[in-house]
């Protein structure tokens, strides 16, 4: 496998150049078109470069556009005023590039593992405790999902697949969840406390 | 909600970045400094719990679900400045690995669910559980505090949205923000009250025991509180009585105008009458919707007070007693 393929850039190199990108498509001044279709350019030759499945980048996007257009429609009259667009050419701006930087970030998460993603905010300067809450954070993620599965099931075998749980159910589901993370967690520090845990991470990175 | 890329305007943004990044530097320090090496693993755990239970979806009708946002419980379990540290880890993780808020954005984010949710909302819950005392206190006070952290929020949220434009463009954003997040903020009330109360009848330890108090412990001065939360409840009360500042026609109208179903797209958009024929119909919306806006704040205050002393009420004939066999082992 070649080693320029981007998968195997430094995790640094990938965040900071998405962060950039982004920096670059929102400090852009409304109605710059040609330099956002620069931009979309060099975008598009990253994210074919890649391999990144463009179907999937679009549904994502399309996933997140109605939530975009009603903010737009709220912000475009600022942008509008301060511009001296249209309004609906600054609504139009607004959700273009919010489509591009959006793209950007969603490229550059298929392409980075979040251990790698972890690994590379530590480095540039992300403050320790918030590093290894998130590391935790990560770790029990799947856990606590997995958990969440198999009370669902278990929730829908007792239940014959009945739909439409009252409130008080599913809250009661989220205490219980809640109960069994918090045991989870108090099992596991002590774990680690009897290996040694002293409250600093260490990884074989370091 | 989370705001995504680029509908902030560069001040805004620079801006709550900074007080984001202040605030969490803060916070950072608040938590090290009182917890020892358990602090990140609990707050870990908590941020993937807040997390997973974002993900049970409450049916309100057909094809409408909302969900547990857990700023305020976050904040009753761990205490307000974990609390606003576990919110900046779910941030975090929503951004960089499923791109659910922007970058640039983030900051604002972390203002308005983090320190404006997470840490206003626990400074109206603490003055409440006092007054009350007990688990109806808890119950009460953090059911009061997830409707105005929702309510803040909103309100924080319009003020960077419209930051930098006009006046009436900014009230548009609010009383908009308003009438949703009234909706919005009566569920987190009652979900984060269901959870609670489930919490508190069946693990209580989980929320007043040993551990939970260890985080939580944190001689705060008598004042301090009471002032936030005053400030807290007289703001929100504010978000619902600004629209009836405006003196511009109303956001539906004004979006119509611009998508020109309505007539005369020409004409400059606030001003008064560009269409003379149809004035009164829509100056008639616009006061309602102004009174919608009240009316939502008032009945959303209304219903989440009485729901609050409803479910509390489970707490009242058992809970002393509770205490004092506490006590007697």
């Amino acid at each position: 496998m070649p080693s320029d393929r981007p998968w195997r850039l430094d995790a640094r190199v990938k965040l900071a150049g998405a962060v950039g990108f982004v920096l670059a498509v929102v400090l852009a001044p409304p109605g710059s078109w040609r330099y956002l279709g620069v931009l979309a350019l060099a975008l598009a030759a990253a994210v074919v470069a890649s391999g990144v499945s463009i179907p999937r980048l679009l549904a994502r996007w399309l996933g997140f556009l109605v939530l975009v257009g009603f903010l737009a429609a709220l912000a475009a009259g600022r942008v509008a005023e301060s511009s001296g667009l249209s309004w609906r050419l600054a609504a139009l701006d607004l959700v273009l590039r919010n489509g591009l930087a959006l793209m950007a970030m969603t490229a550059m998460a298929q392409v980075t593992p979040w251990t790698e993603m972890l690994w590379a905010m530590r480095r540039l300067g992300m403050p320790p405790a918030l590093a290894a809450t998130l590391g935790f954070m990560y770790r029990y993620l799947f856990v606590l999902h997995d958990e969440l599965t198999r009370m669902t099931v278990a929730r829908r075998a007792r239940s014959f697949g009945r739909r439409g749980l009252g409130f008080g159910a599913l809250a009661s589901l989220i205490g219980v969840l809640l109960g069994r993370a918090l045991d989870r967690e108090e099992r596991v520090f002590a774990a680690m406390t009897a290996r040694g845990w002293d409250g600093v991470p260490r990884t074989l990175d370091d | 909600m989370h705001i995504p890329d680029v509908l902030l305007s560069g001040g805004a943004a620079a801006a709550t970045a900074a007080v984001g990044a202040a605030g969490l530097a803060h916070a950072l320090r608040r938590v090290d400094r009182r917890h020892g090496p358990r602090t990140t693993s609990l707050m870990g755990m908590t941020a993937a719990f807040v997390f997973a239970a974002q993900m049970v979806n409450f049916p309100v009708g057909p094809g409408v679900s909302g969900h547990l946002l857990g700023g305020v419980l976050a904040a009753v379990l761990l205490g307000p400045w974990a609390g606003a540290v576990v919110i900046a880890a779910v941030l975090i993780v929503q951004c960089f690995l499923f791109q659910d808020g922007g970058v640039t954005a983030l900051g604002a984010n972390f203002v308005n669910m983090g320190l404006v949710g997470a840490v206003g909302g626990y400074a109206v819950y603490e003055p409440i559980r006092r007054a009350l005392g007990g688990r109806r206190g808890i119950l009460i006070g953090s059911m009061v505090a997830a409707w105005f952290s929702v309510l803040l929020a909103a309100g924080a949220f319009s003020i960077e949205l419209g930051a930098g434009g006009r006046r009436e463009d900014f009230l548009r954003i609010l009383s908009w923000m308003a009438l949703v997040h009234a909706v919005i903020g009566v569920g987190e009330a009652l979900i984060t009250g269901l959870v609670v109360r489930f919490v508190l009848t069946t693990r209580p330890e989980l929320i007043e025991g040993p551990g939970a108090v260890e985080v939580e412990a944190e001689p705060s001065p008598g004042w301090a509180s009471p002032v936030v939360a005053g400030l807290a409840v007289a703001l929100a009360v504010a978000v619902f009585a600004a629209p009836f500042a405006a003196s511009s026609p109303d956001g539906l109208e004004f979006v119509g105008e611009k998508f020109g179903f309505l007539p005369d797209e020409e004409a400059p958009p606030l001003v008064a009458s560009p269409m003379a024929g149809y004035e009164a119909p829509l100056g008639d919306l616009g006061r309602v919707k102004k009174l919608a806006t009240a009316a939502a704040g008032l009945i959303g205050t209304l219903t989440v007070f009485g729901f609050a002393w409803g479910m509390a009420r489970v707490f009242a004939a058992g809970d002393v007693k509770r205490e004092a066999l506490v006590d007697a082992v």
